[in-house]
């Protein structure tokens, strides 16, 4: 298989990538070369303790922060190339995200929380309200359409976010730390409810986390130590 | 747009507190612009009026010459042809003949030089305030040619009052001969104004024009238009009309051109203010929008995440900025009618003092407009959409992952 095909074959191929910050003046390495490929309908987690490079690599095979070397191919379009408008389209239309703190906008109601994205592509109204019913109704929130998220429970927010990702239809979601900040019964819910969804819909999912119920539930764990992939386990 | 306009206007009353008093801080700016101008505009037309209304009229015809030389032989060419205009031209309301020559006034006590002004004090009443000027004895009742009406102050230093006599002399147009007449105080007026009170004294029109040896000819005509603003509206062909054959027409603004300056000059200070006021007010403005920007870092790196572009998080930013103007442009209107409305009511005693030369005879009021009301606002609106600018630019260009990064 040709690199060109297999890049358009997966979700996401990284080669090479590095990723340093500075701090003071000082070179730091957050990520040292991570080659991975990511299949379609994964439910994977990226491990490792804090500072392993795990977000670090979350954002770069994002697009929501630049490479210092390497490459990341997503759907088998060089994302490490693009740059501006064409690179948040690219993330809009391609990729979902579930942020550690929810993260939604307060002053918006769950059901513009929500459509936001498919405003941002242009779906018309009707179309949204539509589909915004349907991804709620999925997620058991249905009936807090109307409400402001800073009147819902922590799991209630984070399963609006989990909806605001899923809504667009994206290939990919990213979810960094998302049970995080739930008690342990929420985040178990909320992780099979995604589990349910991947299984349904067949979006690619991958975590970052050292949560161990996270852990238990991915099907594929990659082990990040030091920026450096130290261990690739899929389960049978 | 829609979308981010509903979300900036919400965003801003997130923080009530921090919304409320910087939108005041604007408010009282622009309420401040909105008096100062009322007052400018309440100032210049008390000025104008106490200028014009008072003898000097909003225009005045002369022959050419005389308002440089003030010489008595210079007098309106073709009199009669002008005033038969005059009484058709459609923009002028009324109009008076004069004379005007210096001259002495002679007491028993005292001698004083004078501008003596003949007048007709059928016509004149309707130019000038003397008339009402008038506090001792009448303004020209009866028919007897040698009533002289004189300042108070002038009545000071000549030791008179009402009833007594003085010597007028003048020097006749053409001879330069000297020209003697006798005339009894019949009236003592009190203008407040220096200049009035003490250096001039009024006579009759037909017995000034005989002391002075020019028939029926006249120095000047005092002009009142039926609208005070054609006064200063100099494309208007009425200038131009009576400005030929030997004459000039000139507005209150060529013969107090001090005055003139002054309003200029006012219109500068309104400027600076203006420029003051913004400047004092932007930097408030700046740092409510950073701080918010900064408050909110996470959730703009959210958007950004979630494939917002860089110009939509630059527009909700602006229209922020717009939003917050929209809550202070409310406050300051509000704010600026009422203190206005207040001082429509109880004035500005200025009274008595002097600006370029003219002195306040009346209770300043300052004059609300409906372009306060939209100029300034609209003003203050642009101006914060522009200050918006450097806080979006900072939001559009921040890195998505150090926002992310930083509320973590």
């Amino acid at each position: 298989m040709s690199n060109k095909m297999k890049n358009e074959a997966n979700i996401i191929v990284t080669k090479n990538i590095k990723k340093n910050y500075r701090d003071n003046g000082i070179e730091v390495p957050a990520v040292r070369g991570i080659d991975l490929t990511i299949k379609p309908g994964e439910f994977a987690a990226i491990v490792g303790p804090s500072g392993s490079g795990k977000t670090t690599f979350l954002n770069v095979i994002s697009g929501l922060d630049s490479a210092t070397e390497g490459k990341v191919w997503l759907k088998g379009k060089l994302l490490t190339d693009m740059k501006g408008k064409e690179l948040s389209d690219f993330r809009r239309d391609h990729i979902g995200f579930i942020f550690q703190s929810y993260n939604l906008i307060p002053v918006l109601t769950v059901e513009e929380n929500v459509e936001y994205i498919m405003l941002l592509q242009g779906v018309d109204k009707a179309e949204r309200h539509r589909r915004v019913l349907e991804i709620l109704k999925e997620v058991g929130l249905e009936e807090y359409a109307d409400r402001l998220p800073p009147k819902l429970s922590g799991g209630q927010q984070q399963r609006v976010a989990i909806a605001r990702a899923m809504v667009s239809r994206p290939s990919l979601i990213l979810a960094d730390e998302p049970t995080a900040n739930l008690d342990s019964k929420t985040g178990a819910g909320l992780l099979d409810m995604m589990k349910e969804l991947n299984k349904k819909t067949g979006m690619t999912f991958i975590f970052s986390t050292h949560d161990e119920m996270v852990m238990k539930r991915a099907r594929r764990v990659i082990t990040l130590k030091d920026g450096r992939i130290a261990g690739d386990e899929t389960k049978k | 747009m829609w979308f981010y306009i509903k979300l900036a206007w919400r965003n801003i009353f997130r923080n009530k507190r921090r919304t409320l008093i910087a939108g005041i801080a604007i408010a009282i700016g622009l309420a401040s612009l909105i008096l100062s101008d009322a007052f400018m505009i309440g100032m210049e037309n008390n000025i104008v009026k106490s200028a014009t209304a008072s003898f000097l009229g909003e225009a005045q015809i002369h022959g050419d010459g005389f308002r440089e030389t003030q010489e008595v032989e210079i007098t309106v060419r073709n009199f009669d042809e002008v005033i038969t205009k005059l009484n058709q031209e459609e923009i002028v309301d009324k109009f008076t003949p004069r004379t005007l020559s210096f001259g002495m006034v002679t007491s028993p006590a005292d001698v004083s030089s004078v501008l003596l002004v003949g007048v007709a004090p059928e016509t004149e009443i309707h130019l000038s305030q003397i008339d009402e000027a008038v506090n001792r004895g009448s303004y020209f009742t009866g028919d007897d040619n040698h009533d002289i009406i004189i300042g108070s102050k002038l009545a000071e230093i000549l030791e008179v009052s009402l009833g007594d006599r003085l010597v007028v002399t003048v020097a006749q147009a053409e001879t330069g001969d000297l020209s003697q007449e006798l005339f009894r105080i019949s009236g003592i007026y009190h203008f407040n104004m220096k200049e009035m009170d003490s250096g001039m004294a009024f006579i009759r029109l037909e017995k000034a024009q005989q002391m002075l040896g020019i028939g029926s000819r006249v120095h000047e005509i005092a002009i009142k238009f039926k609208d005070k603003t054609y006064a200063v509206q100099e494309e208007l062909p009425f200038w131009e009309t009576y400005s030929q054959g030997g004459n000039e027409a000139v507005s209150w603004t060529k013969l107090l051109p001090q005055l003139k300056a002054f309003f200029d000059m006012t219109g500068i200070s309104l400027f600076v203010m203006c420029l003051i006021l913004a400047s004092v007010v932007v930097f408030g403005i700046i740092n409510t929008l950073f701080m918010s920007l900064y408050e909110r870092m996470f959730e703009f790196g959210v958007l950004r995440a979630v494939g917002t572009r860089a110009a939509g998080v630059r527009k909700l930013v602006i229209f922020e900025a717009g939003a917050l103007g929209i809550v202070s442009i409310i406050l300051g209107v509000i704010l600026g009618f009422v203190s206005t409305l207040l001082f429509t009511k109880t004035g500005i005693d200025y009274r008595g003092i002097e600006f370029a030369g003219t002195t306040i005879k009346d209770m300043l009021y300052p004059e609300m407009n409906v372009l306060q009301f939209i100029i300034y606002p609209i003003g203050v609106f642009i101006f914060m959409l522009i200050v918006g600018l450097y806080p979006a630019f900072v939001a559009g260009r921040m890195s998505i992952a150090d926002a992310l990064r930083k509320s973590l």
